[in-house]
């Protein structure tokens, strides 16, 4: 099964390519600056949430680089955010191709979350360089580039593993029920703001800050930190539930997804 | 190469109302369940077979389900109940152009509409120029789609589409594409595919070209199959069939 599930990704490998490179066409044309944009975007993003945090909101953390602190959670957040919007609806907007070509239905998805991942990996220079420049010596926060980078990819490969897996189950869900599209957005303010991205776990109450290290979004941002902001190896449990959440979530959505696709074309 | 055994599908036209939150929960609260009487079966109990190299036309009144059986061979439909079995690559021509995307260049297009009919990279790469030749597309080739007229589209999706030797073709009115030099050039395409010894499914209104090109023909009506049989004995029923009913 498995051995037939890599020979269909492989027969369909290039029409993945098309389809993100398609997205990242459209997304550039008439745009002077083009796919510069991938880069400069995110860079003034940063600078945009690095005044507003640094100056305006500041949470004061001690031997902590904020600056960096903030990046790291951010770019997660940021893929997390748009993968699985544009995944959520992508069973919808390429339903005049599902209804008329045979294409197996799980690409379209799988293309977004990866067209977004480019984009991901793009935002990671702007960090680098936050990385490199930021901090000071003697107040201890500055970051150095260390050994432990090398756990960074399986981090994520966990954050996409959830983010397709969620993916598939929002897409299924929207086909359905166009609310989804609504109630998810909604969702992903609240999930926006209980996650750690510019404030401490620890000036929640007990109570809510126990709960929310069930947050997988919580779990990847804390292992990227440890590891980028620390130079600590993450806790092997850590890694053991980045992979778990990560994992189990990409299964769920693919049972969710497989029970449901043949339906998917009565009801768009 | 084509099987089809008791083939049915079916469509629930209640659905259209049924997919929003608030009358999702107004159906489940309410106890009366209208949906039974909404069930259409575009397709009952459909069954033939089609050997290699057969030219089959399928016919029918609109909404017969003639469309929905060619989604079904080409597997974009599962059906209800019953069973498909297709041996052999299927190109399906059932829309031309459905996987344009009109604000990339033509260029562009050829490749993504390529990959989405399961063309490889090196194969599109190789028969580029075919395509762009058949086509007569050159000097628009860096245009987007989107400025291109129904016909230059057509054009386009339709050398793109028979670019390969399927063993299995898939047919939906579409010989009538493009000017008259150009559906000379594309019926001489297929005629010369049909020699080649490929399988096709043609689906017409056009009783002439059916004639002209089928061996067989399958008559369709509400879903049912109403004949099966040489193609000038079922175009002739047919017709009369037509007439009568207006």
């Amino acid at each position: 099964m498995i051995k037939n599930i890599f020979l269909n990704l492989k027969k369909y490998t290039f029409l993945m390519t098309q389809l993100i490179s398609r997205d990242f066409k459209i997304k550039y044309k008439r745009s002077v600056l083009g796919v510069l944009w991938s880069l400069l975007y995110p860079l003034l993003m940063m600078c945009v949430m690095a005044l507003i945090f640094t100056n305006v909101f500041r949470f004061d953390m001690e031997g902590v680089n904020y600056l960096v602190y903030l990046m790291t959670g951010l770019v997660i957040w940021n893929y997390f955010n748009e993968a699985t919007q544009i995944g959520m609806s992508s069973i919808l907007s390429n339903f005049s191709l599902i209804n008329k070509v045979y294409i197996p239905k799980y690409i379209f998805p799988l293309a977004k979350c990866l067209f977004v991942g480019i984009n991901f990996l793009l935002s990671l220079i702007p960090l680098m360089l936050i990385v490199i420049f930021s901090g000071n010596i003697s107040e201890g926060t500055k970051c150095y580039i260390n050994i432990y980078y090398l756990i960074l990819p399986f981090v994520f490969l966990c954050v996409l593993m959830f983010t397709l897996g969620l993916s598939y189950i929002l897409s299924t869900l929207a086909v359905f029920l166009r609310d989804t599209i609504y109630i998810y957005g909604i969702l992903l303010t609240i999930w926006n703001y209980f996650t750690p991205l510019f404030y401490s776990i620890e000036i929640l109450p007990k109570w809510l800050s126990t709960i929310l290290k069930f947050n997988p979004l919580y779990i990847y941002i804390n292992s990227i930190r440890e590891i980028i902001i620390f130079s600590r190896m993450p806790s092997p449990l850590m890694l053991i539930a980045c992979f778990i959440s990560g994992f189990v979530t990409l299964l769920f959505g693919i049972i969710v997804f497989k029970k449901n696709q043949n339906k998917f074309i009565n009801y768009v | 190469m084509i099987k089809i055994k008791d083939v049915s599908m079916k469509f629930n036209l209640g659905i259209e109302k049924n997919n929003s939150l608030k009358s999702t929960i107004i159906n489940i609260i309410s106890l009366k369940n209208k949906k039974k009487s909404e069930d259409f079966w575009a397709l009952k109990n459909i069954t033939f077979n089609i050997e290699k190299g057969e030219v089959v036309g399928i016919i029918g009144s609109n909404g017969a389900g003639k469309s929905t059986l060619l989604k079904v061979v080409s597997g974009v439909m599962k059906p209800t109940k019953g069973s498909v079995e297709v041996n052999g690559v299927i190109s399906p021509m059932i829309e031309l152009g459905a996987g344009f995307d009109p604000e990339l260049t033509a260029r562009e297009n050829i490749y993504l509409n390529g990959a989405i009919l399961g063309y490889s990279k090196k194969f599109l790469e190789e028969k580029f120029d075919d395509i762009v030749e058949f086509s007569e597309l050159k000097d628009f080739l860096d245009a987007p789609v989107k400025n291109f007229s129904s016909g230059m589209t057509a054009k386009l999706a339709f050398s793109i589409a028979t670019v390969v030797n399927p063993e299995i073709l898939i047919v939906d009115e579409i010989l009538s594409v493009g000017d008259i030099k150009f559906q000379e050039k594309s019926k001489n395409k297929m005629m010369s595919m049909i020699k080649g010894g490929t399988t096709v499914l043609y689906v017409s209104h056009s009783l002439s070209s059916i004639e002209e090109l089928c061996d067989k023909v399958i008559w369709i009506e509400k879903g049912e199959l109403v004949k099966i049989g040489k193609a000038k004995d079922i175009c002739k029923n047919y017709y009369e069939y037509q007439l009568k009913n207006n």
